[in-house]
């Protein structure tokens, strides 16, 4: 974990209202894991105030989003004439978040060159079951954040990858090209304008035999709705979790979810959690 | 040049809880102090005042906790804390190994519950003093804060002080009519310093839920925003009582620290921005000594006070 200076190197607006932003941050490229967060100020005035838990979305970094996956190599980088949108360069990392309030609104308003300051990696991110070799990746709405870093692992790991992906319409739906290639991407969006019809838990049993392991980030609702198809304690399923939290390091206690275990403080427990633990 | 920016928070007690400068990190806004261990440089704070502490475990109240607010933030965490028997069990033998004075902050819901916890604190290795939070709502007098009512106060710090060879801060609440009245009452009961002030009561609503944000309606709210009420009420304190101050209130730089010191606090803590910036109260304390210097004062002590009008010299 360290407090530092950020560089943005690069933002885009990759779907409406939703910004990529990649970051130049050696220290917690190296040290991130998938699930773990860093957590951003949005500007240097006092309001807003706190500091926006921003979850790691992809990790430029070798052996992670290496070569080897055929994701990124510095040569292919200097032959392109710009930054790759969807791969962060060696040493960054990036981020996607959708504008909502005041702080988003302030980051999506950052520019290459802007220095952002950060806190991170923070909290615990996911854990590979080492017998596991299929992976399913269930993702609703921006919930697909975190989970594009860990297919990113998992892919290195030469897992086996499905993606579901849930959103309300196609314009909440990433491209095939935000992740890696190897991995099977399947959409379902709740008008059926893309994918198939309907929202993404509705899919989850088709693919739920197969899996070994099952990771899972998106609002609340799907996680409820998840927990009540009382997926097999073996399949170790895995939940991150998001809430508004202020220090992001423990200490406020704002961020608190209520587990079989007793309280738990999302920012520094989690934000990732066995999903059979949650209430 | 050397500058010393050495503090007594409890001149009249043996010992007189020195600082070895005025800027504390507030509780509730630091949990024990390990949480910041891998970003802090602990050794090099004035004095950390932990999560506030009852008799018993408590979990806290309900999501939402939290919501910001234009330069501030409202939070309603209940006094969410392990209890003073784990506290003494897990946090103080680590706090006994480092070299920085760890102040427990208390609450108790009736005046034998505060005399309890300070009890099971008493000659405990690692607790350097207490802060008596009389915030919390008096169950035996129908969840009346003890904060808001003098002989209530007086009754918690007295119950204290029976139990307690420790240095006594009392925390005073914000939310009352006359601050002044209260500080002269809890010193007048035996504590060692008043630290002002705890959170003002608020409010935030939801507007597409059309109902108040907050789990529990209203909350604390700290941050920037309310600066200019604690520095008031620091003044007024100050000016009235015969003890230390320590400044509370939206407390983000130097210069705000520095103002709480010349409004006759003896020294300050350092709360919600910490949050913001975990190193808000070290870069503080580095400001305070830049000013010194550029002051060209040898002494902390001569600026608290200065600030106050027609004070005697």
């Amino acid at each position: 974990m360290i407090q530092g200076t950020v560089g943005v190197v690069a933002r885009a607006e990759v779907l409406p209202n939703v910004f990529l932003m990649h970051l130049r941050t050696p220290e917690i490229a190296k040290r991130a894991h998938p699930g773990q967060f860093i957590h951003l100020a949005c500007d240097d005035a006092s309001d807003p105030l706190l500091r926006r838990p921003l979850s790691v979305h992809r990790i430029g970094r070798a052996g992670v989003a290496g070569a080897k996956a055929g994701i990124y190599s510095p040569s292919d980088r200097r032959e392109s004439s710009s930054v790759d949108l969807w791969r962060p360069a060696e040493g960054e990392v990036s981020v996607l978040f959708a504008r909502i309030g005041k702080g988003t609104t302030a980051l999506a308003r950052s520019n290459p060159g802007d220095a952002l300051s950060a806190i991170g990696p923070l909290g615990n991110g996911f854990s590979f079951d080492p017998k596991a070799r299929n992976l399913l990746l269930v993702a609703g709405g921006l919930g697909i954040a975190p989970l594009v870093a860990l297919a990113d692992e998992a892919v290195e790991r030469e897992m086996v990858v499905t993606l579901l992906a849930g959103a309300r319409t196609e314009s909440g739906i990433l491209p095939a090209a935000a992740l890696p290639p190897e991995i099977e991407y399947v959409v379902c969006t709740e008008d059926g304008s893309h994918g198939r019809q309907g929202v993404v838990t509705g899919a989850v049993a088709e693919f739920v035999d197969w899996a070994d392991q099952i990771f899972v980030c998106g609002p609340r609702p799907m996680v409820e709705a998840l927990i009540a198809l009382r997926i097999s304690p073996t399949k170790s399923a895995q939940v991150a979790l998001e809430e508004h939290m202020a220090c992001g390091i423990g200490a406020c206690l704002g961020c608190i979810v209520q587990t079989r275990r007793g309280p738990q403080r999302v920012c520094r427990d989690g934000p990732v959690f066995r999903l059979g633990d949650l209430r | 040049m050397t500058v010393s920016t050495l503090v007594s928070l409890a001149p009249k007690h043996d010992g007189g809880l020195m600082l070895k400068n005025p800027v504390m990190t507030a509780s509730g806004t630091f949990g024990y102090g390990t949480e910041y261990a891998k970003l802090v440089a602990l050794e090099r704070l004035g004095a950390i005042v932990c999560k506030g502490t009852t008799l018993r475990p408590r979990e806290g109240n309900p999501q939402p906790r939290i919501a910001e607010t234009a330069s501030g933030m409202l939070n309603t965490i209940g006094l969410q804390n392990i209890g003073v028997t784990a506290l003494v069990r897990e946090k103080a033998p680590i706090w006994a190994k480092w070299d920085v004075p760890v102040i427990v902050n208390i609450a108790g819901e009736t005046v034998d519950e505060y005399g309890k916890i300070a009890e099971t604190l008493e000659g405990v290795p690692g607790v350097a003093g207490l802060e008596v939070n009389i915030s919390c709502p008096n169950v035996a007098a129908g969840r009346i804060p003890f904060g808001v009512d003098c002989d209530a106060a007086a009754a918690v710090v007295t119950a204290v002080r029976d139990s307690s060879s420790l240095p006594i801060i009392v925390k005073l609440t914000p939310n009352v009519t006359h601050i002044v009245e209260i500080a002269e009452a809890v010193v007048a009961a035996g504590a060692d310093a008043v630290s002002l002030i705890n959170t003002l009561l608020g409010m935030a609503i939801d507007v597409r839920a059309k109902r108040p944000y907050l789990s529990t309606l209203t909350g604390g709210l700290s941050g920037p925003a309310i600066k200019p009420i604690a520095l008031r009420m620091v003044y007024e304190v100050a000016k009235a009582i015969d003890a230390p101050v320590i400044g509370i209130g939206g407390i983000c730089t130097a210069e705000d620290a520095i103002e709480f010191l010349m409004a006759g606090a003896t020294a300050v803590q350092v709360g919600t921005a910490s949050f913001v910036n975990p190193n808000a109260a070290i870069e503080i304390i580095g400001g305070i000594d830049s000013f010194l210097r550029e002051q060209g004062m040898k002494d902390i002590g001569e600026i608290i006070g200065v600030a106050q009008m027609g004070r005697r010299t």
